[in-house]
Parts: structure tokens; sequence; C-alpha cells
């Protein structure tokens, strides 16, 4: 029984993160169809972000948060307004727009390895102490972290399904050019997504800097799962990458707790790539039929 | 086989360019910079391979550098615990790079886009961190715990080509052109592939996918013989690069490594013939040169990735085709004229 609570507390901590490091990048290729490769340094930047606010500018702790989150959209606005914006709709968008953003990623990562030196911070934005549930603890971050990231998705839903902002994103990732003849401003929506999807990494990269430390390089591993939940679900549907992060952080948490823990993300993705050949559009993904 | 025009030019040049590296070493003695060209030659055949796969087959694998680290690893294994000869081992590594690229594909291929270039870096990233995070001892040397895969040092200081006996201080033009002697098997295989049926292939199923399988040319089944193709040549450079540098360790894994390669890819020009050639070139001195202001490498291979995406999507070899053709085509072209060089 504690063994099964145990992996539970684990599992719904690792999918909380994994899900809030997941959705923004979901948004954006369903909207888009571009694929961020920078997905990871903006949860970096959000983690630095908050970082600075706390440590630098003495901000009180519980800034540290929405500092990251505010951090994170800019970034992806800059990314917009510099580089997004000028290629959306160009011949090979898919391809090129990924090289781009490769490119952004690892400048971005050397501006903050010179900014900050490689040594790991602590991230001063988390909680101490724990509780009991049986014979196992469950830490008060764990909860912070289940609960934020449940709030900030149950934000993201609220905004795409029930506002005019997420009626029109919702209408330029269906039919582009139907959503300009309404009368959708389709570059300011791209602004929009971009700048959402940003916050929201930036808010997971706290979160995750929270349990770890922070490092230049520590948005490559939640990217690197991000990419593979989205995968799953169906590259570009929100609602399923949610669902997808939280399975795939109990199973991740069960193999760790079974195998040891260097064995959670390839026993991950070996059962990924198996699902793959058996359902190559992901769990919720449409299946597109080609008329020749 | 029949030898198009645009083979025959083609075979034409590389003969022209592997001549012309025979006899770099006569104008060139400095050991380093003869070093230079020779990582040159890895960096190109590996851009070049990946340019194969993804500028003509349209397979965006992010698992280049995976390949070649496969050829280099099973090199360095064998020679290290095998005590076989490297020259017997080499063959090997390309092989396995060849076996490792046919199970991916497998695995990948049937998917498209994105989701090929997220599989693959996964897929890479994974066994990266298997390997460093390996820490049973396979043997022990002199002490020294030795992991089967090595670790996170990875596997270092063992026997090379065996020049340095045979030539004494000119072991690096022996080492020099068994490099070479790959870099020319690996242009004459790629021009082949690219001007042959391969590429015809490629071109229609490109143009028209629904016209070219009707006419039965299977996407996955070309996609996938060509990228084990591109795995045989990446791993034989892999191994060839163990081999000389007698080191094959995880930090070939590293991410700047595969964007250093990616930016050759892209600044020569993605979908082109000689552009991989070309950017290796170009993008070697432009990190030789950045090293004079400080540890620049990444932000200027970063930036090099984001301007010529955005300015230049040809890259050098699209600029130059469409300089030369402004110069001496003066035939006026038809309307939109579809472009074959994606």
């Amino acid at each position: 029984m504690d063994v099964f609570i145990q992996i539970i507390a684990t599992g719904a901590t690792l999918g909380a993160m994994y899900a809030l490091a997941s959705v923004g990048l979901a948004l954006i290729w369903g909207t888009l169809g571009m694929f961020n490769m920078a997905h990871g340094l903006f949860m970096t930047i959000g983690a630095y972000g908050s970082y600075s606010a706390v440590a630098y500018l003495g901000l009180p702790v519980y800034i540290g948060l929405p500092a990251g989150f505010v951090v994170g959209g800019l970034t992806g606005c800059i990314t917009h307004l510099l580089i997004v914006k000028f290629m959306v709709g160009t011949r090979n968008f898919g391809t090129n727009i990924m090289v781009a953003t490769a490119g952004v990623a690892i400048v971005l990562e050397d501006l903050i390895l010179k900014g900050f030196g490689a040594y790991p911070f602590r991230q001063p934005v988390s909680l101490t102490g724990g509780f009991r549930v049986g014979n196992v603890v469950v830490t008060y971050q764990s909860l912070v972290i289940v609960a934020v990231a449940a709030a900030l998705i149950a934000m993201t839903a609220f905004l795409l399904l029930k506002t005019k902002l997420g009626r029109a994103i919702r209408a330029t990732a269906m039919n582009l050019d139907a959503a300009r003849l309404m009368g959708v401003r389709t570059e300011r929506t791209y602004l929009q997504v971009l700048a959402i999807a940003g916050a929201l990494a930036g808010a997971a990269g706290v979160l995750i800097s929270s349990l770890a430390t922070l490092s230049p390089q520590m948005g490559g591993d939640p990217m690197l799962k991000a990419f593979v939940i989205c995968v799953v679900a169906g590259l570009g549907h929100v609602g399923g990458t949610g669902l997808a992060a939280v399975s795939l952080g109990l199973i991740e948490a069960a193999v760790q707790y079974f195998l040891g823990v260097r064995f959670g993300f390839p026993v991950m993705l070996g059962l990924v790539i198996l699902f793959l050949v058996w359902r190559p559009n992901g769990l919720f993904g449409k299946k597109v039929v080609v008329r020749l | 086989m029949i030898i198009s025009p645009a083979l025959r030019k083609n075979f034409v040049i590389a003969i022209a360019v592997i001549a012309g590296f025979a006899l770099v070493p006569m104008v060139v003695t400095e050991r380093y910079l003869l070093g230079e060209v020779i990582i040159f030659f890895f960096w190109a055949i590996v851009a070049s391979q990946w340019n194969l796969i993804m500028g003509h087959a349209g397979v965006f694998s992010l698992a280049q550098m995976f390949l070649f680290i496969c050829g280099a690893y099973t090199t360095a294994m064998l020679v290290q615990f095998g005590d076989l000869s490297v020259w017997l081992a080499m063959p090997v590594g390309a092989v396995v790079a060849t076996l490792a690229a046919l199970i991916i594909g497998a695995a990948c291929l049937r998917l498209t886009g994105a989701y090929v270039a997220l599989l693959t870096f996964a897929i890479a990233e994974v066994v990266h961190v298997l390997i460093i995070t390996d820490t049973e001892c396979f043997r022990h040397i002199s002490n020294n715990c030795q992991q089967l895969f090595g670790g996170a040092t990875g596997f270092s200081r063992f026997a090379d080509f065996g020049f340095r006996k045979i030539l004494k201080a000119d072991w690096m033009l022996g080492n020099y052109y068994v490099v070479l002697t790959v870099f020319a098997v690996t242009i004459f295989a790629t021009l082949v592939i690219i001007h042959g049926r391969y590429g015809l292939a490629f071109r229609a199923i490109r143009d028209n996918l629904g016209y070219a399988s009707s006419r039965g040319i299977s996407r996955f089944r070309y996609q996938l013989i060509v990228f084990a193709v591109s795995a045989f040549f990446t791993g034989a450079a892999g191994s060839v690069y163990a081999a000389h540098f007698r080191f094959a360790g995880p930090s070939l894994f590293e991410f700047s490594t595969l964007m250093l390669i990616l930016s050759m890819v892209i600044v020569g020009g993605l979908g082109s013939t000689w552009g991989p050639f070309i950017g290796a070139a170009v993008m070697m001195i432009v990190v030789e040169w950045m090293k004079e202001f400080g540890d620049a490498r990444n932000i200027g291979m970063g930036l090099a990735l984001v301007l010529f995406v955005l300015f230049m999507p040809g890259g050098l070899a699209g600029a130059f085709k469409s300089l030369w053709g402004r110069i001496f085509d003066r035939t006026p072209k038809p309307a939109a004229a579809p472009d074959t060089n994606v």
C-alpha cells in the first residue's frame, strides 16, 4: 500500500510538471504548425527569471512564480516578433522553424551560461517540509506543484474554451483562411499563442527547478519528455496532452520505483514507440485521410 | 547503371575536389592545419549524409550524430575489449550503425515530419543518458573501473591505425589519406544516390506523392534504404574518427555538436549537392574565427542557423545558384517554375 501511495505521489508531481511543460508546446503546434525546439529554454529562462527576481531584486518569494511566468511569456513574444513572424507561411516552414528555434535555443543557453555561470543554483522559490500519508512522506512542494500546475492548466482551458481570445486561437488552429475571413487577426493570435506558451513554460521551469537545481541545461530533460508526451497525445491536441502527461508521469514513477531511476524515461520511450507503431497519429490525433 | 549528364558533371567536380585534397599535404606541412582538414572531412561526411536524408529524402532525422557515435563506440569497444585491429573494427562499426538505422527507421519512418524529428532526438538522448549514468564495472584497468559502454568518460588511448610505427614523424599523413579515402568513397556514393534512381524517386515523391505511390514508389521503403545507406557512411566516418583520435565518449552526444553539423547543412544549402561540403568548410572557419572573441562558438552557430533560415533558406549553394543563373542564364524562364531544389 505504501508503495502504491509513493508511486501516486511521485507520479502525480511528475505528471503535473510534464503537463505544464507540454501544454504550451501542444498549443503552439496546434495553432502555428510549428515545433518549438526552444521550449526547454523558455523553461530555463522562466526559472532563472524567478531566481533573479528573488535573489537579486530582493522581491518576496511568492513573487517568484509570477516572475517566471512573465519572463517566459516575454521570451515567447520576443521569439515571435524577431523570428516566427517572418517565417509563418513560407515554404518548408515546418522544417525551417525547427532549425531556427534550435538556433535560438543554443544562443539563449549560451547567454545564460555566460550571465549566470555553469554553477547550479538552488531555487529559492520553494517550500520545505511535508506530511505523512501512512508511512510515505509527501512534501509540501509536491502539493504546491500539483496545485499550481492544475490551476494554470485550468486557466488555460478556460481561456481557450470560454473567452473571445480562445475562440480566435481555436479558429486559427482549425482553419486559417476561414479565421482570417471572419476578421480574426491571425498575426496577433500567433503572438498571443507564443506568449501563453512561453508563460506556461516559464512557470513549469520554476516548478521543475524547485525540485532539482537551476542550471543552463535544466530545460533539456523536461523538453524531451514534453516532446514525447506531445507525440503520444497526437501533436497539437491540448486536452489529450494533459492526460498523456499525467499517465506517463505515473508510468515513469512506477518504472523508476521497480527498475531504478535511470530506466524511467527509456522504458517510457520504448512504450511510446511501440504505441506509435500501432497508432501513428497518437492517442487523440486525427487520422488524416489523404485524397489523391 | 545509366550515367546521366548531371551525374557525369558532378563526377568530374568530385574528382577535381578529391585530387585537390590529395595534394594538400604537399602545401600544408603544419600538423595542426592538417588535423583541421581531417576534422573537416569528418564533419563534411556527416553533413553530406544528413543532407542526403533530410534535404533529399525528406526525413527530418535528428539521429545523425547518434549513428556516427554507433560507429565510433563499436570501433572503440572492439579494439578496447576484443583486442581487434582497428582495420577490422572499423567496417564492423559502419555495419552496426547501419543496423541501428534500420531498427530506428523501421520504428520511426512510418511517421512523418516532426514526429520523426522528435523520436530520433529522444532515442539518441535516451542512449546518451543510459551511457553516462551507467556505473556498473565491466572490467578493471589498474584499479580504475571501466563500464561496458565507457560510462561518463568514454574510451580513449586505444590502438590506432599504426602509422606511428611505419611513418614515424609523418604518421599524420597516413591518417590523412585514410580519412580522405573514406571521404572520397562517400562523395561518389552520395552523388550516385542524389543523381541516380533514388534521387528521381525522391523527387517524384516530393512533387506528387499520390502519383508516385500509384506508380509503385513506396515512400517508406525508399526512405528506409537511404536512411540505412547514409547511416553506413556516417557510421564509417564515426569509426575512422574513433581510430584517428583514439577516442569515443559521451561528449560526442553534446547538443552543440549536433547543432554544428546542422548549421553546416543549413548554411551550405539543404537539398543541394555540394552545399554541405561548402557549409562544413565555412562553419569550421567561422567557428575558428569566433574563438578569438572568447567562447562565442555556440552563439555564432545559433546565429548562423537563425539568420540563414530567415534570410537565405537555400543556403550558400542556393544563393550561388541563383546568382549564377542571373549572370549566365538569359533565357526567359516560364512564370512560376516549380522549384525542385527543396
